[in-house]
């Protein structure tokens, strides 16, 4: 059966497949191993620093604005930014630009590493343009760090107020020298119970460390610290909300130009971070307070917001359909609320897969020229919640209609790998073209970032299914014409 | 069925091909009907799983799927039955499963992405189709008539007696084994009409399949021997029947003994005796027939037949003998149900148990067969007529199975298909009689018959009838045919209203998910059992034993993913009654129970929020009943009654009730959903006690939204070696009681 349709499928091929495809953004895949005595070279001083620590969502989201000074004889372009080993492998969607030309885009960055027993690894920033000696330039570096807070205590009663707490360097982790910096902590309220309080004398104002002003906390100004220099401090906040985690996120999205259609599909496996129960769940305690609908660290509900046009969604998990959804169609965007099966609590865990279709015509655009397609979808499209979700891996697949050539894509969103396999599906002889994303530790602030794929798909390519189809039918009967033809009585033949 | 009387009608003026081609369309409309009649779960819920073994087969076919087949034969496993596991690859029937799953790699084969759930759930309806083909085959072979044929299938395929096993998400081993028993029927009769032996491999072939597939197989092993039992005796041996019977049954016993569960029981349990019995005589029979067919001698015939009669005996007292001695399996328990429906009910509880193993109620026939339930008798009346060697099947068919009928709820299934043919063949009598367009000629009456009056004569009555040598029949007037054939078409539409509407409303809940209705109308879905086992799956450890009353064990074991004690599989009764001793006995007994069976979460299910009727507290004496079996000195029934003799849960219920585990579990922290005083159980009408139970060994895990699921996770023991009860009192800081003078001032109090 199969070579016949793979014979029917060399007749019917009108194009040739090819595997071989250029693309346009560079994932993180290099990652430079430097040997465990390497030190950044000290051409780089930073003149000015303001990191902002925005705690307001479930993940802290960094913010440095530093203004560096390129203290060599010679023009300079690699920047160095250290992290802790441990540290690195959570830290997210790293985004480097020039504060003063936002609209630029952001740099190119890599991870590089030292051998195993080295305790920090840095990214390395490459400035566009090379830096003159004695020029200044501002950078705006902002990443966020997931896994960050840890719930203190770390088990609460059902309906308590749940506390977190974020361990960091009071001096903001740096290969060079820095000349004066400070950092902003923003906290979502003002119920901040215990904090670092740092020896008055470090600081360069000789004011009290930090300072308070509302729900907002200032750790500095310092002067003057070394390269490396780290000064621990931790904060504890309240934080009576889930720390929704994803530890994997699949997304697919099937591209199919006879339906005009685009599937998506995204099947989430997520864990509340929070703080675990004390004693067990009490549905009494749940039921009674369900009425008042006090904030919880558990997680009630999910809000998908999707573009206009979505329709068909479906929210099921492994046991089958989740009934407690609500799809609410509109013209701004379509709403798809979700409900788990149960609130899930910190340190447990819910998987699930959402899905819906959606008119093509709103992503795909022909080119004036050529086959040549351009599609235009959203990187991420999860749920929407005040307080924020991180994504620890991010798996897109890409599925392209069978016969798409020449698949290019570009995103603005940090990818650690990038693959193109072939998927086969309904019927298809060569397989479709898949496009495959991998990113790690995203947030939620990404929703909005798009990814854009060309590629070429001569009109021929689609009638190849039809024609495989049609000569594959036509082989079935004609074989089954031919056995039955065959006479394989025994003895002698009756005459009809 | 509007079509199939459209057939009829069209019979007269058309040719064969146009008639031909009519069929096989009315046949696929058929087959279509039956399908879309059983989706009305799909529609209205979602596509899922019903019920309890449904979700064993389905896990089963999910493992086959996934390892291969060989590793599905070989499965032992060790997340079932804990600590005991089960050898599950030789103690199921395969079929379905396998069927599934050649379905799903030829799909996959031609690259349809179609996930092994959709193929389990629809493959009960893709059957029923197949099932209406093969009941036309069946009846053609009965009747000349193709008209019954068509309507027999049509009746099959909507039947509600059939749908009750056979709805999309029933996915049990009925929904492919009724097929392969009326296939297998019908490959019968045309190896005993053709005497061939190709037909007689095919039975051999088909038999196979289904005893791969159902433990229901039994029926065709004896009901075959015995239609060839009783043609010998009616004297109709012929060299046809001894060729089909004995390529059947040499071919068919060596394809059951492939299967691993099944073994070498056809020739070691007594309900495959009769088979071999009947090989046995009809070599006999031929035997004895080719040496009358050499000496014409009568006294040799008689002295023969007294010998025939001789080793018949000595064979059935040999069997008696074997069977006594224990070569021979005596028959199992369920067997004996058949014949004495009251047996077990004081022997094996466990089988009593279920309901569907009940005698059949009277008004089960009426809804389950509606208007065939009083065609079928008129069919088989015309058998009689007749009495060809296919129709004495028939007439032994139908009197086999409506006595198991009503022996037993589910072996309706197995009546049905006969009910059908029977019917079809009674109702397309009338239709033939009364649709004949033509009016015979009246004059014509003199000169014997006319060709019309002669067609419509040869099919109401057979020839050879002294009676019917010069026929006058014939139905002259217009209004007569009108009313016939008007009141017809009225019993068979609301034939097809009254399935419709037994499909809809009983047949097509799938018992995992639960739905009411808002007071705007709107569909609620109450869906706690997978809200709770979903729950299970997620947030326990992989390995963690949940104790659950049997019921639930396929169910956890499918969607959970959890190890169970028990589940639906009720082979081992003393499992059973040791969960059934830990749910019905206090908690000092049965924590230790549960520590031995390293259990780490117990389930119940309570419906007293929801007005939910079949939970545990209703399933309780069931358990205690199957406890009390194993261990009488220690469960009695008698102390969960009160000594008026009533079963109750409030205020009144007995100390024995109040203490154990299963009432404590059900009714913990109820009471404070309610303001005090005032908890109501919504199934059983009561009023509980003020002061709700309280659990020292356990503690509540989870309990769903409308409480149906509640699951209590097992403490572990004391860090300072106290007893459960005394760390709870010191934790509240209560004063440790003496039990000695707790002990007196009972005393006190009773006087």
């Amino acid at each position: 059966m199969r070579s016949t349709f793979l014979f029917a499928s060399c007749v019917a091929a009108l194009s040739s497949f090819a595997s071989a495809e250029l693309n346009l953004s560079q994932p993180l895949l290099s990652r430079q191993v430097l040997p465990s005595t390497f030190r950044p070279p000290q051409v780089f001083k930073n003149a000015n620093l303001v990191r902002t620590t925005n705690l307001d969502k479930a993940y802290p989201r960094e913010t440095i604005n530093v203004v560096i000074e390129n203290i060599d004889a010679k023009p300079q372009s690699k920047y160095y930014l250290p992290f802790e080993s441990s540290l690195l492998s959570r830290v997210g969607g790293l985004e480097v630009r020039d504060k003063k030309d936002a609209e630029k885009g952001s740099f190119k960055v890599e991870v590089v590493g030292f051998d195993a027993e080295s305790s920090t690894e840095f990214y390395l920033i490459h400035l566009p343009t090379p830096l003159a000696p004695k020029a200044q330039q501002t950078l705006s570096i902002s990443y966020s760090v997931l896994s960050a807070v840890v719930p203190v205590p770390a088990q609460i009663g059902q309906s308590d107020k749940q506390y977190v707490q974020y361990t960091f360097s009071a001096y903001t982790p740096s290969a060079y020298l820095t000349d004066k910096q400070k950092t902003k902590m923003k906290f979502p309220n003002g119920d901040v119970p215990d904090y670092t309080t740092l020896p008055a004398d470090l600081n360069t104002e000789k004011k009290a460390d930090p300072q308070k002003q509302g729900s907002t906390f200032t750790y500095g100004p310092y002067n003057n610290i070394p390269a490396g220099a780290e000064e621990f401090v931790s904060v504890r906040y309240e934080f009576t909300k889930p720390l929704t985690h994803a530890t994997l996120l699949e997304r697919d999205l099937e591209v199919s130009h006879w339906g005009g259609n685009l599937a998506s599909e995204e099947r989430y496996w997520l864990t509340n971070q929070g703080a675990q129960l004390k004693n067990h769940f009490s549905r009494v305690e749940w039921q009674k307070q369900s009425y008042m609908n006090p904030p919880s660290s558990a997680l009630k509900n999910l809000n998908l917001p999707l573009h206009p046009g979505a329709v068909d969604p479906y929210f099921t998990d492994d046991i089958g359909n989740v009934s407690t959804s609500r799809f609410r169609p509109g013209k701004k965007e379509a709403l798809l609320e979700l409900k788990p099966r149960y609130p899930v609590f910190g340190g447990w865990k819910y998987s699930f897969r959402v899905g819906w279709n959606a008119d093509l015509n709103t992503y795909l655009r022909k080119l004036a020229t050529g086959d040549s397609y351009v599609l235009k979808v959203p990187f991420l499209e999860g749920p929407r919640a005040g307080e924020g979700i991180a994504y620890a891996r991010v798996h897109l697949r890409v599925i392209l209609p069978e016969g798409a050539t020449n698949v290019k894509y570009s995103t603005t969103v940090p990818l650690v790998d990038s693959t193109t396999s072939v998927h086969r599906t309904f019927m298809d002889t060569l397989g479709r073209p898949t496009l495959e994303l991998h990113a790690i530790n995203i947030v939620d602030e990404f929703r909005e970032r798009d990814l854009i794929v060309t590629y070429d798909y001569p009109w021929t390519a689609g009638y190849r299914k039809p024609i495989v189809l049609a000569l594959g039918l036509f082989a079935v009967f004609a074989v089954s014409w031919v056995l039955g033809s065959i006479d394989t009585s025994i003895g002698k033949k009756k005459k009809a | 069925m509007a079509a199939t009387e459209g057939n009829t009608l069209l019979k007269q003026a058309t040719g064969p091909n146009i008639r031909g081609l009519l069929r096989v369309i009315i046949l696929v409309l058929i087959a279509g009907a039956a399908v879309s009649s059983r989706l009305f779960s799909v529609i209205r819920f979602e596509s899922i799983i019903h019920e309890f073994d449904p979700w064993f087969n389905f896990r089963a076919t999910k493992y086959l799927v996934q390892n291969g087949f060989y590793s599905f034969w070989d499965w032992f496993d060790d997340r079932t039955w804990h600590p005991l596991g089960r050898v599950t690859g030789g103690t199921l029937y395969p079929g379905l499963m396998v069927t599934s799953g050649v379905i799903y790699h030829v799909l996959r084969f031609l690259t349809f992405p179609v996930d092994i759930r959709n193929i389990c759930v629809l493959l009960a309806p893709g059957f029923s189709g197949l099932t209406a083909l093969a009941t036309y085959l069946l009846t053609n072979e009965m009747v000349t008539s193709p008209s019954a044929g068509l309507l027999a299938a049509a009746f099959m395929g909507i039947t509600p007696g059939y749908i009750s096993r056979s709805v999309a998400g029933s996915y049990d081993n009925e929904a492919i084994a009724i097929f392969l028993l009326v296939f297998t029927f019908f490959l019968w009769i045309k190896a005993v009409k053709n005497g061939s032996m190709f037909w007689g491999a095919l039975t051999a072939l088909f038999y196979g399949y289904m005893v791969s597939a159902w433990g229901g197989y039994v029926f065709i092993t004896n009901l075959l021997p015995l239609h060839a039992f009783v043609l010998i005796c009616m004297g109709r041996y012929s060299p046809r029947l001894y060729v089909s019977y004995t390529s059947w049954y040499a071919l068919g016993t060596l394809a059951s003994m492939q299967i691993p569960f099944v073994g070498f029981l056809p020739i070691r349990s007594s309900e495959h005796m009769s088979s071999l019995g009947v090989f046995g005589l009809i070599q006999l029979v031929a035997f004895v027939d080719y040496v009358r067919a050499q000496l014409p001698s009568k006294q040799f015939q008689t002295l023969l037949r007294a010998l025939v009669l001789f080793i018949f005996v000595v064979a059935f007292g040999g069997l008696v003998l074997l069977t006594v001695s224990g070569v021979i399996a005596p028959w199992t328990g369920r067997f004996y149900s058949l014949w004495d429906t009251g047996y077990a009910k004081i022997h094996i509880p466990i089988i009593a148990s279920v309901s569907e193993h009940q005698p059949t109620a009277w008004p089960a026939f009426f809804f389950d067969l509606s208007m065939m339930i009083w065609l079928f008798p008129a069919g088989v009346y015309m058998c009689f007529r007749k009495l060809t060697d296919e129709q004495v099947f028939i007439v032994i068919y139908s009197v086999l199975a409506s006595y198991f009928a009503g022996v037993m709820v589910r072996l309706m299934l197995t009546l049905t298909p006969i009910v059908c043919v029977a019917s079809a063949m009674a109702f397309s009598q009338i239709l033939d009689t009364y649709l004949d367009a033509k009016t015979p000629v009246p004059d014509s009456k003199e000169s014997g018959t006319s060709d019309t009056a002669k067609v419509a004569a040869a099919v109401v009555v057979p020839e050879g009838l002294r009676s019917t040598r010069s026929p006058l029949v014939g139905i002259y007037s217009w209004a007569s045919k009108l009313t016939v054939v008007g009141a017809s078409i009225v019993y068979l539409m609301l034939f097809v209203l009254h399935c419709t509407w037994v499909t809809s409303n009983a047949y097509s809940s799938p018992s995992v998910v639960l739905a009411s209705r808002l007071p705007d109308g709107s569909q609620h879905i109450i869906d706690d059992y997978r809200e709770a086992y979903y729950w299970l799956r997620q947030n326990t450890p992989d390995n963690a034993k949940i104790m659950s009353w049997w019921d639930y064990g396929y169910q956890i074991g499918g969607m959970a993913d959890r190890p169970t004690l028990v589940d639906n599989n009720t082979w081992n009764n003393t499992h059973i009654a040791t969960v059934g001793k830990a749910m019905s006995s206090r908690e000092e007994v049965s924590y230790p129970i549960m520590r031995q069976h390293e259990v780490d979460y117990v389930l119940v299910v309570f419906g007293g929020l929801l007005g939910y009727s079949g939970d545990d507290i209703n399933k309780f004496l069931w358990m205690v009943r199957i406890a009390e079996g194993i261990w009488p000195e220690e469960v009695k029934e008698r102390n969960f009654f009160t000594p008026r003799g009533e079963y109750r849960v409030d205020e009144e219920a007995t100390p024995t009730m109040k203490n154990s585990l299963m009432y404590k579990m059900s009714y913990y922290n109820y009471d404070k959903l309610f303001p005090a005083g005032q908890a109501q159980d919504r199934v059983r009408g009561a009023r509980l006690p003020a002061q709700g139970p309280e659990l020292s060994t356990i503690e509540e895990a989870f309990t769903s939204e409308n409480w149906i699921i509640r699951i209590y996770k097992v403490k572990d023991l004391d860090n300072f070696g106290r007893d459960h009860q005394s760390a709870l009192t010191f934790d509240k800081g209560h004063k440790k009681k003496k039990p000695a003078k707790r002990r007196g001032a009972r005393v006190l109090r009773v006087e």
